[in-house]
């Protein structure tokens, strides 16, 4: 890769904020989701390293906020063992909320059959569904054995890192089938705004943040052909019809390939068309095949092994 | 939350006994029964698949009838009119729900907030009835929401359920697998522990 690329969160007004995206653009940085509320906005960015103090720079004179967001780029599967009072919104959400806060991409997933110790169980849509994702969090409650010895039968079939957060610390050895495990977020019935809950999340965020590092550095042995936001910036550019959509990330990046929030059936053709400046089409450097999240496009980017060359 | 009399979660592990009781305490207070609960106790299991909780309530409540919030007398203008004047308006919504139900809306008029109009037959027949109607029956509520606390309470997937209620005592057992007779012994002597503190 020619240029290294820094994710960074924008805080500020409204007002003016498109000079950022100017300058975003001048220097070759992607935007990667921008959520306007009310009279603020928050603009997710990658931005090339050596310019971050020029982005800096211009948010300190429009009295906007900065920071580095670790998560950029990555889409979480945050699985709860049902959609029942016991695990949702709290800790559930907070866990999903937190994480969002340092750039992530979020999905709730409340498994159809996920309670208890024997019964508990994971389907087979399910599981392909989680598979879409670049890493799954479970989130489990506050005994120690049913973490250790029963909940193990919800990672079945999932081939994607494994992430689970509950209750007792516990070492990550003794949590079979798991890649992290995250202690003192159990079965939390109320909003996780004490210090020890918040402390809790934050260390949850770094653990997170460096086992993507660590999937990154996998990455790069063998790296993508071009990145994800390469590939947004120009789905955005040639098929205009994903401005009008209209879910918060209309273009999901992930670590090695995009989830496109359009039917796949009326854009397949479209999207495996779409043309790079280096002389090649989508279709080519990555696979293209509907997402078990809706009838989405799911874009996954061939490796540099995979064609010979890289953009 | 404002003490209870005695409050104790068991578990096999102190400090997951520890988490489960700030758990219980978030569920009290989100239903709003801690004045309505004098003593808890839990004992929950999950190697063994089980989760046992008996509770004593503080006090007993009885029906809330029509005739303790309000004053009910046939209108001396209109001998086919009942008139009710009501003191607290916390019960309106239900009176008004109950009595149209009953003698449909177009015979009940509400002149102003607390005054409500009744047209009928034979208002002296009627009155007795209106007077005791149970409006709200605090015990039932109670019920319901010991019964919801205790759902939320149990760990999801012990689905299998066991509830016995005595007249200020409660006994509930949750299982994932059939419910044992001696755990039902084990609520009773739990309760009995409660009793004698």
């Amino acid at each position: 890769m020619s240029q290294v690329l820094e994710p960074y969160i924008y805080e500020g007004g409204i007002h003016k904020h498109g000079l950022i995206l100017e300058l975003l653009e001048d220097i070759g940085g992607y935007l990667v989701q921008k959520t306007p509320a009310a009279t603020e906005v928050t603009l997710i960015m990658l931005i090339p390293k050596d310019d971050v103090p020029l982005v800096e720079d211009l948010a300190k004179k429009l009295l906007g906020k900065v920071t580095r967001a670790p998560l950029t780029g990555v889409e979480i599967a945050v699985v709860s063992p049902t959609l029942a009072y016991h695990h949702l919104p709290h800790s559930a959400c907070d866990i999903a909320e937190h994480l969002r806060r340092d750039g992530a991409n979020t999905n709730m997933i409340g498994l159809a059959r996920g309670m208890g110790r024997r019964v508990a169980n994971l389907n087979n849509y399910e599981g392909r569904l989680i598979n879409e994702h670049d890493i799954a969090l479970y989130s489990f409650g506050i005994f120690r054995d049913c973490i250790k010895t029963k909940k193990m039968k919800l990672f079945e079939g999932i081939n994607i890192p494994i992430i689970v957060t509950g209750g007792p610390e516990i070492a990550t050895e003794e949590v079979p089938g798991s890649d992290l495990y995250i202690g003192n977020i159990g079965r939390i019935p109320h909003r996780m705004r004490k210090s020890d809950e918040l402390d809790a999340l934050d260390t949850m965020n770094k653990k997170v943040g460096e086992l993507i590092d660590s999937i990154r550095d996998d990455l790069s042995k063998d790296p993508l052909v071009t990145i994800p936001a390469r590939v947004m910036k120009e789905v955005h550019e040639q098929v205009p019809a994903i401005n009008k959509v209209l879910t918060p990330s209309p273009i999901t990046l992930q670590l090695d390939g995009l989830r496109i929030k359009l039917p796949y059936d009326e854009y397949k053709s479209k999207i495996h068309h779409i043309e790079f400046d280096e002389g090649f089409i989508l279709g080519d450097i990555a696979n293209i095949s509907p997402s078990n999240m809706k009838n989405y496009i799911l874009v996954k980017i061939k490796r540099e092994s995979d064609i010979g060359f890289s953009i | 939350m404002e003490p209870l009399e005695k409050f104790i979660v068991e578990s096999e592990v102190d400090s997951e006994a520890q988490s489960y009781k700030m758990v219980m305490e978030d569920i009290i207070s989100d239903l709003n029964v801690l004045s309505s609960i004098g003593r808890i106790y839990v004992s929950v299991r999950p190697k063994e698949s089980v989760f046992v909780m008996a509770i004593i309530l503080r006090k007993s409540f009885s029906p809330i009838e029509l005739q303790d919030f309000a004053e009910v007398n046939i209108e001396l203008s209109d001998k086919k009119k009942i008139v009710l004047s009501v003191k607290s308006e916390k019960y309106l919504p239900k009176t008004l729900e109950l009595l149209w139900s009953r003698y449909g809306k177009h015979n009940i008029l509400q002149p102003d907030r607390r005054t409500i109009k009744i047209i009928c037959e034979d208002p002296h027949k009627e009155i007795e009835y209106i007077k005791s109607l149970v409006i709200d029956d605090p015990q039932t509520t109670l019920k319901s929401k010991l019964l919801e606390l205790s759902i939320r309470a149990a760990p999801e997937g012990f689905r299998v359920r066991n509830q016995q209620f005595f007249d200020s005592k409660f006994l509930f057992v949750a299982s994932e697998e059939n419910i044992e007779t001696h755990w039902i012994e084990e609520a009773k002597e739990m309760l009995k522990k409660l009793e004698e503190a």
